[in-house]
């Protein structure tokens, strides 16, 4: 009886899975201004922030339970609709619920120049965000 | 012969096809009217005879079998969506949107259907404060109560999965918020606290829940399999199950002389749905059910609310992790709600509303039940406190989830800096720790001990020094840390080396920055003097209030005994710790008391 029903518990746990690609290329780094870009929130969930020296990529999912916060230039904030998190640009809690920071997607060049991130690589803890896959390198001429 | 005319009726009643359906003719006799009873499979879930006090209206208000009723209408209306209805996230939405403008009638079925469920979890509700009101869980009917408790649970677990199904935004995040709070589980979620060594985002229970790592068709169909069949399977057996026991246990009420079911209480149960029936019918012609855009899992509405019953816990959500607010403390109150009839040993109150009176409490004056003071006041504090929190959440909350007043205008480009700090771990433990021993009583014998060992008064000194005592650690351990200690984000990502500046500049916590104020405008000595003894003033506050309960306390140790009390009082501590929470965050812009985000665990 208790095999069966575990069986029948292991059996609503699926092996494989139909959903969408975690990896995408966003276009050429020169094109993006400085600060924080809100072009593929709509289709990619993730906003780009290119600084003075490079750039990094957030995912743009509350930490606190999976909703997509918004970013408000004024004061200079994401700020999340469903519970009310506050974050700064560095992706830190600074009000509401949420327990830690934003997370962080892989950023690097494509082949072909493009910015190509990786939503399934994520990295929110400081001292790793701000550097390796998380972070690239990049001056303007 | 010539005076028997031939009549249809009668022919009819002597065909063998007549007969074999009903067993009884329908004249009013004391016989028939039994036999309807017995004889009908419906009716048979009653008695055949009942006292008259115990199927008054205003006894039980027909709540319960009203929730039976919406259930069926549920079930009817359901039925008849699923057949224009397809489970799938492209097709969906637009089956959704054909129900409400190309079906005849479609709109009028899907209002139906949403606003009895609405209804449906009102009058729950509702019933489940009758019978407690009326002290119906009582023995021998514990056992019934526990599954009431279960029926409400499913009640809201069928509002949950159908709210995904037309697959508008509402739908997706509610059950976003819903299925990462699964991931947030302790043990089995993801992100929980003390996850196990093997869970990950591929094997735990939001990945069980959802059916994938994403919201996508697999959810859907898991909600629709769930919303339409499992659970409202589940659901079946259990209101059978209490309906039998219903009749098993007999009523809470046995005065009054006995009366036939059949009328009394059928008639009684017929005007009560028709009523229903016309309401449902008027509100669903006047009142479309809401139907957002499109679901779009990259962009949240701002705000996103759910629907009103979950409103409460979705304000909750806002004070404490979600591991706390969206699985420890709901379980909890499950758990709570289903121990009430094997901690409550009081006999009394069984059959009729609660009496209420105005008495003392210490200097406390307070209008309370006459029987049950301490179950009532117990149980109305959370039911109120539970609807506050809806009442916030709706009425309080606008974009950003952000606090406005009710009727006050929202508005997108308001400046809110928001601002929340975290009291470190050991303050913060001392404040949880002696807030808990709040709940510590004085047994008989250490009283009687301490009364040989040192006079007669000194059962009533310890017991005073106790409660000042904690209520000073409780006012020192919140002030001190916030008047002194070190801002641990700075500098990453606050300006200020202080929590009390950094709060105190704040615009969330209005009585630190009363406090800082004070310090910047009159000087730290004035200032200082008048905020020291304030805090004093806060501890003597909160040991007082233990001193008023402290009495009570001790009687309620002798008559429930250790396990019984130990469950009672921190079940009960546990509920005004909420709201202490809740204080701490409004007042005093506290986020965690404890936070050890290496176990993602934070309180």
């Amino acid at each position: 009886m208790g095999g069966w029903l575990l069986s029948n518990l292991r059996y609503l746990f699926p092996n494989v899975l139909y959903e969408p690609t975690l990896s995408f290329k966003a276009g050429k780094p020169e094109d993006y201004p400085l600060g924080i870009s809100e072009k593929w929130k709509k289709t990619q969930r993730v906003w780009i922030v290119r600084k003075a020296d490079g750039f990094y990529c957030f995912w743009a999912r509350c930490t606190h339970l999976g909703c997509t916060p918004n970013w408000f230039d004024a004061e200079n904030r994401f700020k999340c609709p469903c519970h009310g998190s506050n974050f700064n640009k560095d992706g830190d809690v600074i009000a509401g619920p949420a327990p830690k920071p934003l997370w962080r997607c892989a950023i690097k060049r494509a082949d072909d120049g493009q910015l190509l991130i990786d939503k399934a690589r994520l990295e929110n803890r400081p001292g790793q965000r701000e550097q390796g896959d998380f972070f690239l390198t990049f001056k303007s001429a | 012969m010539a005076d028997e005319k031939f009549s249809v009726k009668q022919y009819v009643k002597k065909t063998k096809l007549w007969k074999s359906i009903f067993r009884h003719d329908f004249m009013d006799t004391p016989r028939t009217r039994l036999q309807r009873v017995f004889g009908n499979v419906f009716l048979h879930l009653h008695p055949v005879r009942t006292s008259k006090d115990a199927i008054r209206v205003t006894y039980t208000w027909g709540l319960g079998g009203l929730s039976f009723f919406l259930f069926l209408i549920l079930t009817v209306t359901g039925i008849l969506l699923m057949f224009y209805y397809r489970p799938a996230s492209i097709l969906a939405y637009q089956d959704i949107k054909d129900l409400s403008f190309a079906v005849t009638l479609g709109q009028l079925l899907r209002n139906m259907h949403r606003w009895s469920a609405h209804l449906m979890v009102v009058v729950v509700i509702l019933h489940m404060v009758r019978v407690f009101l009326t002290g119906a869980y009582k023995p021998p009917r514990e056992y019934n109560w526990v599954v009431g408790v279960l029926l409400l649970v499913m009640t809201l677990f069928l509002s949950y999965t159908g709210y995904l199904l037309p697959w508008d935004q509402l739908a997706l995040w509610a059950v976003t918020v819903g299925a990462q709070m699964a991931a947030n589980s302790p043990l089995l979620g993801n992100e929980g606290p003390f996850r196990l060594p093997f869970i990950t985002p591929f094997n735990d229970a939001r990945f069980g829940l959802i059916g994938g790592t994403v919201i996508n068709d697999a959810t859907l169909i898991r909600f629709y399999v769930l919303h339409c069949i499992a659970v409202p399977f589940i659901f079946c057996v259990f209101v059978c199950v209490h309906l039998w026991r219903v009749r098993k246990d007999s009523f809470s009420k046995q005065t009054g002389e006995k009366v036939d079911v059949w009328p009394h209480l059928v008639s009684r149960e017929f005007l009560g749905t028709l009523l229903t029936m016309v309401i449902l019918f008027v509100w669903s012609m006047v009142m479309n059910a809401p139907l957002e855009g499109q679901a779009n899992l990259n962009v949240t509405p701002n705000p996103s609310k759910a629907p009103w019953y979950f409103l409460g816990l979705q304000e909750l959500l806002v004070y404490f992790d979600p591991w706390i607010a969206g699985v420890v403390l709901p379980t909890l109150i499950i758990i709570g709600l289903m121990a009430i009839p094997y901690v409550d040993i009081n006999p009394k109150g069984v059959g009729y509303w609660p009496k209420m009176k105005w008495k003392r409490l210490g200097w406390l004056p307070v209008w309370v039940p006459e029987e049950r003071p301490f179950a009532v006041t117990v149980f109305m504090l959370g039911v109120i406190m539970w609807f506050v929190l809806i009442f916030i959440g709706t009425y309080c909350r606008g974009p950003n989830w952000e606090w406005y007043m009710p009727g006050e205008p929202w508005s997108y480009r308001r400046l809110t800096k928001l601002t929340l700090k975290n009291i470190p771990n050991l303050w913060g433990s001392l404040i949880l720790v002696s807030y808990f021993l709040f709940g510590s009583p004085i047994p008989k014998k250490v009283k009687e001990w301490l009364s040989t060992k040192m006079g007669s008064k000194a059962p009533a000194l310890v017991s005073a020094a106790l409660h000042i005592g904690l209520g000073m650690v409780m006012a020192v351990a919140l002030f001190v840390p916030l008047l002194t200690a070190a801002d641990a984000d700075f500098p990453m990502r606050s300006r200020y080396t202080t929590l009390f500046e950094a709060l105190g500049r704040s615009i969330n916590s209005p009585v630190v920055s009363w406090m800082y104020h004070l310090v910047q405008q009159f000087g730290p000595a004035v200032g200082y003097a008048i905020i020291i003894p304030m805090v004093g003033l806060i501890g003597l506050c909160l040991g007082g209030v233990g001193i008023v309960f402290a009495k009570f306390k001790d009687r309620l140790y002798e008559a429930l005994g250790p396990i019984k009390y130990a469950m009672v009082i921190a079940l009960l501590l546990m509920m005004t710790g909420v709201l202490g929470k809740i204080v701490l965050r409004l007042l005093f812009g506290v986020k965690y008391l404890i936070s050890l985000p290496v176990f993602n665990f934070n309180i």
